[in-house]
């Protein structure tokens, strides 16, 4: 579209060129012409006053005024002689002299009209006339006055080496006046090809404004004037990506923001963030809004030069940290996080890339935010598994279930397995759930891990005929997706789905009411549903009153320590109390040795689980 | 439509000019005849003239020609019924022939060129002294 439209404005501008071209040439050639018709008024103005002068040479003898002066017969008959001369076009022929004063006075009129009398004044173009006597050389005098062209020729007329008059012929003409209008239509014709070319060109070129502005609005995020997806799709395909440094950007606690300040001031820090990074960046440079408050960077990278993009992206990191944006009378303070990739060439394309810059940005968030990762750092500070490598891991099969037991503390008798997921790399080196849950949470991989596990699972309940807990996050049931994936695994394995116990972990406060309608739904297959970890973190007792909950697993770092500690006793003792009241199973986790058990035992726990009791395998 | 309107524009800014020249002209005359009045009064033989001598400043055209300060004629009939205790400037070659006797100048065009004159005797009877720029034109015709 866009070539076509260089080609059309090149062809307008082209044919503008021509048409301005033929049209000022017209006027050209007809300055020319009619300079050539002034030349040969010239050249016959004067071949008449050379034949006057050699009239007035035969005729007078002796000083030219007093000769004149003193014969007006003579006089009378010079100028009846010069009238001859006299036509439409030649329509004056008078010869003056200058007197003492400077003042121009008639000698001869051969006019026939306006006819002066001897010695009478005459106001002519002095400068000019005198020009002619003080030189002793003719001259022209163009005209253009109300009537016409005049031409005035004038010629000295020499006695003694003395100018002693002036010979004048005026000449008229209307001819150039015809020629003008001969070539009016020519002139007209191209003066209307003009203007229509030149509103041809102006409505194309108003068309293609109006088309590059709707093109650059449909590319432009509106509240912050980044360029947005679209844009991003397109620009990818057009650049060569190696001569970019990636980096993804985000705004730390963004929908804190929002949620304390309201929509409009998290609009305006968006507007300012984007300001402050633009007002860094070169015009290569591109910034792109790729989602909420998550931006895309690209960094032109200059041929043979070392990437700069980690001190700009600095940069800009420090100066949204200071930078103080106000709004609605209140000083709001904003950071950024950003995963920069550099090392472009090792991956395979740019979707690749972007998705490298994105998991580097999300261990710049939990590495404490307000920082900026790049390779190097990643190499230093963590072994955390990439998404892609995750990915690859699912998709190959690489997911492995260990299991510990859970056994009744009394007879000691295995009575549930704990899932435990691990993953396992290219090597056959099993990874544990902190070097790959983190990076996977909030993704389609993440509910594809659950289903996967889920689906093992059940494998084993099939296999076993023994009950099988597996862990998930109380948010897992609130995401209508996860849930849908879960909800759906029990519903295709309901005939046993009372063997299996889910256990909920980080149960901060989420909207209780899907949690309890979900978690009811889901116990009506005879799911059990367990609260883990509890005693710790965001522990509270009014998760009783809104969960169906069965089964209370004490927090492992209450268990350690329980034979050493009288305070851990206590809180352990009081938890079983109030379990045992709220007729709740209970079980101790981290029983990892004799005395644990033993104490686990004197509270009446029924069920532990722990290195003592078994590792998971 | 376009040609219409180029001569109309043509012929307008040809008499604009004619007459702003000719204007320019007597305005410049009647200052150095008058050059201490306010208030010029003048009566014109040519009606078709007396709307450009309105247009000039400090110029009032009167009706009787006892009340003008200077009679401009363009005509010059009945030369005889003219008061000459009044300062005469004559229009038009023609008429200048004719009342060069009695005018104190003259400004008409001759071949296409406008030419002034001022008669150095009338000037003096009338007590006029001319501003430098115009002594050029001053003629000694008796």
């Amino acid at each position: 579209m866009r070539k076509f439209n260089l080609i059309y404005i090149g062809f307008i501008s082209i044919l503008l060129l021509f048409i301005t071209y033929f049209y000022l040439n017209i006027g050209k050639y007809e300055q020319q012409v009619k300079d050539n018709i002034k030349q040969v008024i010239f050249k016959n103005t004067s071949y008449f006053i050379d034949n006057i002068i050699e009239m007035i040479d035969n005729e007078v003898k002796g000083d030219l005024y007093s000769v004149l002066k003193n014969n007006e017969k003579l006089r009378k008959e010079l100028e009846k002689r010069m009238e001859i001369l006299i036509n439409p076009s030649f329509k004056y022929v008078y010869m003056l002299y200058r007197d003492k004063e400077g003042k121009y006075r008639y000698l001869l009129d051969g006019s026939k009209d306006d006819k002066g009398l001897f010695d009478e004044k005459f106001d002519v173009n002095k400068e000019e006339w005198d020009k002619v006597y003080d030189t002793k050389k003719p001259t022209v005098i163009f005209q253009n006055n109300f009537s016409g062209l005049w031409v005035t020729t004038l010629k000295p007329y020499i006695q003694n080496n003395r100018v002693v008059g002036v010979v004048a012929m005026d000449f008229s003409t209307t001819l150039l006046g015809y020629l003008s209008k001969t070539l009016e239509p020519l002139k007209n014709l191209f003066f209307y090809i003009f203007i229509a070319a030149i509103f041809l060109f102006s409505v194309i070129l108003y068309q293609i404004i109006l088309q590059l502005r709707t093109k650059k609005e449909s590319v432009t995020d509106p509240l912050t004037g980044a360029y947005n997806r679209v844009f991003l799709r397109e620009f990818v395909k057009k650049i060569n990506y190696y001569s970019y440094d990636v980096a993804m950007i985000d705004l730390d606690h963004f929908k804190k923001v929002n949620d304390n300040y309201g929509h409009k001031a998290g609009d305006y820090i968006l507007q300012g963030f984007v300001k402050i990074v633009k007002s860094s960046l070169r015009q290569k440079d591109v910034l792109i809004r790729f989602g909420g408050e998550e931006f895309l960077l690209f960094l032109h990278r200059d041929k043979n030069k070392q990437s700069k993009a980690k001190e700009v992206l600095e940069r800009i990191r420090k100066k949204i940290e200071e930078y103080d944006f106000k709004f609605d009378g209140e000083d709001i303070k904003s950071t950024i996080s950003i995963g920069l990739v550099t090392d472009i060439y090792t991956y395979r394309d740019i979707q690749e890339v972007i998705k490298k810059a994105d998991e580097r940005l999300y261990i710049a968030k939990h590495s404490g935010r307000n920082r900026v990762v790049y390779k190097e750092q990643i190499s230093n500070s963590t072994n955390r598994l990439s998404i892609s490598q995750i990915k690859s891991a699912i998709d190959e099969n690489r997911i492995l279930c260990q299991y510990q037991p859970i056994v009744e503390v009394d007879s000691k008798k295995v009575v549930k397995f704990e899932a435990l997921i691990r993953l396992i790399d290219k090597d056959g080196k099993i990874i544990y759930p902190n070097s790959f849950i983190d990076t996977i949470e909030n993704t389609n991989i993440y509910r594809d891990m659950t289903k996967k596990l889920l689906s093992i699972v059940f494998e084993k309940i099939k296999e076993s005929n023994t009950s099988v807990s597996m862990n998930l996050n109380l948010s897992d049931i609130v995401d209508n997706a996860i849930y849908e994936t879960i909800y759906n695994e029990i519903k295709m394995h309901k005939n046993l789905a009372n063997f299996l116990t889910l256990e909920l972990l980080e149960y901060e406060l989420l909207d209780s009411e899907i949690l309890y309608d979900r978690l009811k739904t889901i116990k009506e297959y005879g799911v059990k549903i367990a609260l883990d970890d509890f005693g710790s973190g965001y522990s509270n007792f009014a998760i009783f009153k809104t969960l169906p909950i069965d089964i209370l697993k004490i927090d492992g770092g209450l268990i350690k320590n329980i034979h050493e500690l009288e305070i851990s006793h206590k809180v352990v003792e009081a938890i079983t109390f109030l379990a045992y009241n709220l007729e709740l199973e209970v079980v101790a986790e981290f029983v990892h040795n004799k005395e644990v058990l033993d104490k686990i035992s004197e509270l009446n726990i029924k069920y532990a689980q722990g290195f003592y009791l078994g590792k998971p395998s | 439509m376009k040609k219409v309107l180029l001569i109309f524009l043509f012929l307008a800014s040809v008499f604009a000019n004619q007459s702003n020249v000719e204007k320019r002209i007597y305005e410049t005359i009647l200052n150095a005849l008058f050059p201490a009045k306010q208030t010029i009064c003048i009566w014109v033989d040519e009606p078709s003239k007396v709307e450009l001598f309105k247009s000039i400043n400090g110029v009032k055209v009167v009706s009787n020609s006892s009340k003008a300060d200077i009679l401009m004629l363009f005509k010059g009939e009945d030369i005889h019924k003219i008061d000459d205790s009044k300062k005469i400037f004559a229009n038009g070659y023609l008429v200048f022939q004719r009342v060069k006797g009695e005018a104190i100048g003259g400004f008409y065009w001759q071949k296409g060129r406008p030419n002034l004159v001022f008669i150095n005797k009338k000037l003096k009877e009338s007590g006029v002294s001319l501003p430098k720029k115009l002594k050029k034109y001053i003629e000694n015709i008796d």
